[in-house]
């Protein structure tokens, strides 16, 4: 009970020296509102802000689930097969080094301004982590029980479903907690460069108009969004516990 | 006691001029000219310093390793791979960190296709057998080291092997334990008779538990001595470590060893 006092208490005095300390820095509002202003401009077009989170939040789920897919299908698909770990994984890596950010106007080249951009820029961004979160996995299992599999004569596919899979899910839950922030960053920013909806075109339209309050009011939506999105992955990410259990 | 020449009555498993050459640059002979006979429901035991290929000799007879020259038969058959009739036994535990003790002993039969209801009694049996009654729905990390090994040959012996390949089994456990559960798998042998084969550097266990010996020597990896245990069974501690022969043989095994 007593930590949650302390975070309260926290967030309590944080908001407060945001209220407070803008106007006794003499902060000017268009650079920096109080927090009392936030809540209202978000307030007032809180049904705005609420379709507009829908539509980020959509992209988000979407984005990330075929990340999710994608990057374990082709991290399996690397480990398991040598001509694939010869010829796709350098390519991956040589992706991996290129800077997102900057493939993302392309996304909207090609996939035009609506959702279909959106879900690729988030694609992008979240698919690299995961694909090495997941060879990091397969990789790591113990040689022992390798070992003691094939003494056991197990299939392949037992090997796979019974050892490999399982050794592999602390890592890739790893890369889960990391490939989710960054599937937001993703969709935001695809929203920058091009969109019509979403919150990151909702910021974009803010400070065309000067509309500081506004824009800070999706900052924290989006924070909150972001938060708990991972929240959710972390606790789904407790039903891996055997994370360095010795055996 | 059988003489080495009448226990290989049934020969089970036959190893002859086995070389096992790892590639390399420096290239030595891990193995070199290895020969050896196991007859059925015999307990032999092989010794030797770190790096004589001791581990090697029993992932080649447990098919998990290819040997570069030589015959190995188990049953008359030659080993290419894994064969269903021998379990193997590891020095690290095979326990699986997310099962429970059970599934994990389970486990074994599984992967080879048995019927979970034709090996659940057995699971059941060894399960107190090896004092891990209590234990079964807990997960490895809740367990001592020792009752993981514990689970780990349960999980073995739950198979029925005819044939058990043991490689420094007990190398990771106190001395304590390491007694406890050698007596207990001493029992657990008188009962069921398997063939065994066990790698160890612990001459006191091989010389307690063991028909035969048999000695290596390292670089290149040779068998140089197979003796004779003879000694009564069934073997209890209390009545084999005071046998004068029991500290004979081990005199003579430490001395052949030069480790006096």
């Amino acid at each position: 009970m007593k930590r949650w006092i302390e975070a309260i208490v926290f967030w309590g005095l944080f908001a407060l020296l945001w209220e407070y300390g803008v106007a006794l820095f003499g902060i000017r509002s268009y650079l920096m509102p109080p927090l009392s202003k936030v809540i209202s401009a978000g307030w007032q077009e809180r049904e705005l802000i609420l379709s507009e989170s829908w539509v980020t939040l959509l992209e988000v789920l979407v984005g990330f689930v075929a990340a999710v897919f994608g990057g374990v299908l082709l991290g399996v698909a690397i480990h398991f097969n040598d001509f694939a770990k010869r010829t796709l994984y350098p390519f991956i890596t040589a992706l991996q080094s290129m800077p997102k950010i900057a493939l993302a106007p392309l996304m909207i080249v090609w996939f035009g301004y609506g959702f279909a951009s959106k879900i690729a820029s988030t694609f992008l961004f979240a698919f690299f982590p995961l694909v090495i979160a997941t060879l990091g996995g397969l990789s790591g299992i113990a040689a022992n029980l390798d070992e003691h599999f094939r003494a056991l004569g197990a299939s392949r596919w037992d090997t796979f479903i019974r050892l490999q899979l399982p050794s592999a899910l602390p890592s890739f839950v790893d890369g889960v907690k990391i490939a989710m922030p960054l599937a937001v960053i993703g969709a935001i920013v695809g929203e920058f460069i091009g969109s019509e909806k979403g919150l990151g075109h909702l910021m974009t339209l803010a400070t065309a108009n000067a509309q500081t309050d506004l824009m800070f009011a999706a900052i924290l939506v989006i924070t909150f969004l972001a938060s708990m999105l991972y929240w959710g992955v972390e606790v789904l990410s407790r039903a891996v516990w055997w994370r360095g259990k010795t055996a | 006691m059988p003489a080495p020449q009448e226990a290989v009555a049934k020969e089970v498993i036959r190893v002859a001029d086995v070389v096992k050459r790892f590639p390399g640059k420096h290239a030595v002979n891990a193995l070199e000219d290895v020969s050896l006979s196991i007859g059925e429901r015999e307990f032999v035991s092989i010794l030797g310093p770190s790096g004589c290929g001791k581990s090697t000799l029993l992932r080649i007879v447990a098919g998990l390793v290819p040997h570069s020259e030589g015959v190995v038969q188990v049953n008359n058959r030659a080993i290419t791979k894994p064969v269903p009739e021998i379990g193997v036994v590891f020095q690290s535990s095979n326990m699986l960190p997310w099962l429970t003790v059970e599934q994990n002993m389970m486990l074994g039969a599984q992967l080879r296709k048995i019927p979970a209801e034709s090996i659940a009694p057995k699971v059941r049996e060894l399960t107190r057998m090896l004092g891990l009654s209590g234990f079964e729905n807990n997960h490895p990390h809740e367990l001592s080291g020792g009752m993981r090994q514990r689970a780990s040959i349960g999980q073995i012996l739950a198979l029925d092997p005819s044939i058990l390949l043991m490689d420094e089994p007990f190398g990771a456990l106190d001395a304590l334990t390491r007694d406890l559960l050698n007596v207990e798998l001493l029992r657990i042998w008188q009962e069921r008779m398997q063939t065994v084969l066990l790698v160890t550097h612990s001459i006191q266990e091989a010389v307690f538990l063991s028909d035969r010996v048999l000695v290596m020597s390292a670089r290149p990896g040779r068998i140089t001595h197979d003796i004779a245990i003879d000694l009564p069974r069934p073997r209890r501690p209390e009545s084999i470590k005071g046998n004068p022969r029991y500290g004979e043989y081990i005199a003579q095994i430490s001395q052949i060893m030069g480790v006096y």
